[in-house]
């Protein structure tokens, strides 16, 4: 399908970012540097200090970041862990791998772990809470972190979706015992295939996810430390990265720009959009995604694709309706009403104005 | 990086010859956005597949995630165990040890890989599967160990990380188990840019719970219906994981493809060079030659053993020959490793203190080749030895 308005910004960023990628790839393999570079490292740093946290390792998913990080804390068998009832599956494959179960919890107006509701999840079995920044928003982590004070639970943050978004000024991601994030290609600062990182501020940490990344070794070769994986991330990945890291700025005020023109044009209609960015309050915004609601979903939808406009929908089934997942005996009905109302609208820094526009408009035309 | 004569690999080297098409495929995918899941990932799966006669080829980010999937999907866990030999690479156990099952390391043979005398003294109630590695490029004795397995009803899983392009009484490397994990490693024969690997099966079922674990238990869409396609739903079959091998690297890979016959060629006129020149050095044992009888073997790497290991070691290096040791230390004497210790493998300890792999790549020229055997040989002649 030729679309005026694609879901992804892959053809265009190409056109724009591709010749300077070219020159990475090729700088990587001219020196043969493939596995755990100085390219690895580099990035590791840069990008620790991008979100202000002490330590970074580069892993081959967010997803690995995740289950790496369960398996640090030593998830036992049964252990509950509190996640939200709407985010990407990869957050409780996380959790089961490691052995633990996950307890849904239901999610407020802006997509994310209704804080309210988690003390009344806790039980005597509870290891940790993990809380999801959605869409390129960051969770209430004031009520988070209060709570696993008092409950001695650990918080293990998926901020996939959430680089550089910020709550009282201070990085998703750099809250909990580790936070993970995403370089899968859509992402704000995405690869060309797949990545991930956690980050932590805990030297000993740091140190076993170093080992556990890379099959328990530590100095060379022939020392091993513990059973580890192979979860490494590809050097040429990082160093692609790198190339990206500098303009991950200029995005998220491109972002934050269309999130505004999108709200703008919708106010009024019976839509719900994600809370503006330009409202004063705690939460610094990047807007990693653009859901909106809509009641006539699966209508809009089909209108939209009909004028050649992209659409997602993140995600149609809740983990709660999912039979496979066995998570039937949660009570989420905000997840459920997303489920059934949420689309996800085109949303990358180089959409252009006219584009964004047309979406609007479109959307417009869909009400009258 | 020091100034080797003899380097013991030259990634660069080979990428040189190569680039050209490297970047066509580069430039292709991008101005696509192929970037996950495309077609040149099905058919790099399709292309493994059909060389090493399997129905199925489900890629993977590594092969130790193609093993430790493997052995999840067939249900291997906890209280059981599974007998594999401990002169590998540490994966091959740590697969074993996250699906909690128990590790049992037997001893190898002469050429590195499992002796099938020892399993049947290995088995127990609780055994469920072998994991015989196909090292250095050849075929472990598959005959007798797949007789072993029948008899007491093994699943065998087989580690075909170094020798993917072998063969075992005509058959390709990898026909006997019920998964097959091959490594796309930089430093294999055929490489990808990063980490990589790919499981391959006959079993529909084995394989559609493959395609399901990698990908976060949902069905990849070339796998859906056009109705699933337009509904937009996510029906999630099984909790999973992310093991997905970039589009990127299986475009790649599918240009080595064309070179590897050749590279295999080349990989086992180098290995008649050495075995012709340094067998003048009597007692320094080497690999077996190339043959086309029931082992056609492929050379991942060249490995020969000498009892005054670390001397020789020393000498290459001061003439410029980079080697390498793999491994010095076993698997079953790491110390962190306290589950292991209990095992007694002589073969093993003893290899342990006299390999060397030599450098072996289609890339070496013969002068370079002819110069490690003279280096080699002189360091004999000069001991007497």
């Amino acid at each position: 399908m030729n679309w005026k308005v694609p879901i992804y910004g892959y053809k265009i960023q190409s056109k724009l970012y591709g010749e300077g990628i070219l020159k990475e790839i090729k700088r990587v393999m001219d020196g043969g540097d493939y596995i755990l570079r100085k390219d690895v490292e580099d990035f590791e740093n840069n990008f620790a200090k991008l979100i202000g946290s002490k330590y970074a390792v580069g892993v081959n998913s967010c997803t690995d970041a995740l289950r790496l990080s369960f398996r640090l804390i030593h998830l036992q068998k049964d252990d509950e862990v509190i996640v939200p009832a709407h985010t990407f599956l990869a957050s409780l494959d996380a959790i089961v791998d490691a052995g633990g179960k996950p307890v849904l919890i239901d999610v407020g107006k802006d997509h994310n772990l209704d804080t309210s509701k988690i003390e009344k999840a806790i039980t005597n079995k509870t290891v940790a809470i993990l809380p999801v920044h959605l869409n390129g928003r960051c969770c209430n982590m004031d009520k988070v972190m209060e709570l696993a004070e008092k409950y001695k639970l650990y918080v293990i943050e998926d901020a996939a979706q959430a680089l550089c978004a910020t709550y009282k000024g201070k990085c998703a991601g750099t809250w909990g015992s580790t936070g993970s994030f995403s370089f899968f290609p859509a992402k704000l600062l995405g690869t060309i295939g797949d990545g991930g990182m956690v980050v932590t501020d805990n030297e000993s940490y740091y140190n076993k996810l170093k080992a556990m990344r890379d099959y328990g070794r530590v100095k060379g070769e022939e020392q091993v430390v513990l059973y580890g994986q192979n979860s490494r991330l590809d050097n040429v990945h990082a160093a692609i990265l790198n190339y990206k890291l500098p303009f991950v700025e200029g995005w998220i005020a491109r972002r934050r720009e269309i999130a505004e023109m999108y709200a703008k044009a919708f106010k009024g209609l019976p839509i719900k959009t994600l809370p503006s960015s330009l409202e004063a309050s705690d939460y610094y915004d990047v807007f990693q995604n653009y859901p909106i609601m809509v009641e006539r979903r699966d209508k809009l939808v089909e209108f939209l694709e009909h004028k050649k406009i992209e659409i997602l929908i993140h995600w149609k089934t809740p983990f709660t309706k999912q039979k496979e997942l066995r998570l039937g005996k949660f009570k989420a009905p905000m997840a459920e009403k997303i489920a059934s109302e949420v689309l996800s609208l085109p949303m990358y820094p180089e959409l252009t104005d006219e584009q964004v526009t047309y979406v609007c408009d479109s959307i417009r035309g869909f009400f009258k | 990086m020091a100034n080797w004569k003899v380097p013991f690999v030259n990634y660069p080297l080979q990428y040189s010859l190569i680039k050209s098409e490297l970047d066509e495929a580069y430039y292709r995918i991008m101005q696509q956005g192929d970037l996950i899941f495309r077609k040149d990932l099905i058919d790099f799966e399709n292309n493994i597949a059909k060389r090493v006669n399997q129905k199925h080829g489900i890629s993977m980010d590594s092969c130790t995630n193609a093993m430790f999937l493997s052995l999840y999907a067939l249900g291997i866990g906890k209280g059981d165990e599974v007998i594999t030999v401990d002169h590998t690479y540490i994966a091959t156990i740590d697969v074993i040890v996250r699906c909690g099952a128990t590790p049992v390391l037997i001893d190898v043979c002469d050429d590195f890989n499992m002796n099938p005398n020892l399993i049947d003294s290995a088995i127990t109630k609780k055994t469920k599967a072998i994991i015989p590695v196909h090292l250095n490029g050849r075929s472990c004795d598959m005959d007798s160990i797949k007789t072993i397995a029948d008899k007491y009803e093994l699943l065998i899983i087989e580690d075909v990380a170094q020798s993917l392009g072998a063969f075992y009484k005509g058959k390709p490397v990898g026909s006997y188990g019920i998964s097959s994990c091959y490594s796309l490693y930089p430093a294999k024969i055929l490489g990808s840019y990063g980490d990589g690997g790919i499981a391959c099966v006959n079993d529909d079922d084995l394989a559609m719970k493959l395609y399901l674990l990698r990908d976060h238990g949902e069905r990849p869409s070339y796998l859906k219906t056009e109705y699933e396609k337009k509904m937009k739903d996510n029906i999630i079959e099984m909790y999973g994981f992310n093991t997905l091998l970039d589009n990127i690297q299986c475009a790649w890979l599918n240009v080595k493809l064309k070179y590897f016959d050749g590279w295999l060629k080349r990989r086992r006129e180098i290995a008649s060079i050495y075995n012709g020149r340094l067998s003048n050095c009597e007692s320094l044992k080497l690999p077996p030659a190339p043959s086309n009888g029931d082992y056609y073997d492929i050379y991942q790497n060249y490995v020969i053993r000498s009892n005054r290991r670390d001397e020789l070691v020393e000498y290459l290096g001061d003439n410029g020959i980079e080697v390498l040791i793999k491994w010095r230390t076993p698997n079953y004497k790491q110390k962190a490793l306290k589950n292991l210790h209990k095992f007694k493998l002589p073969k093993t300890d003893e290899i342990s203190n006299e390999v060397i792999s030599l450098p072996m790549y289609p890339e070496l020229t013969n002068e370079q080749i002819e110069y490690t055997c003279d280096v080699v040989c002189k360091f004999y002649k000069e001991r007497g030895i």
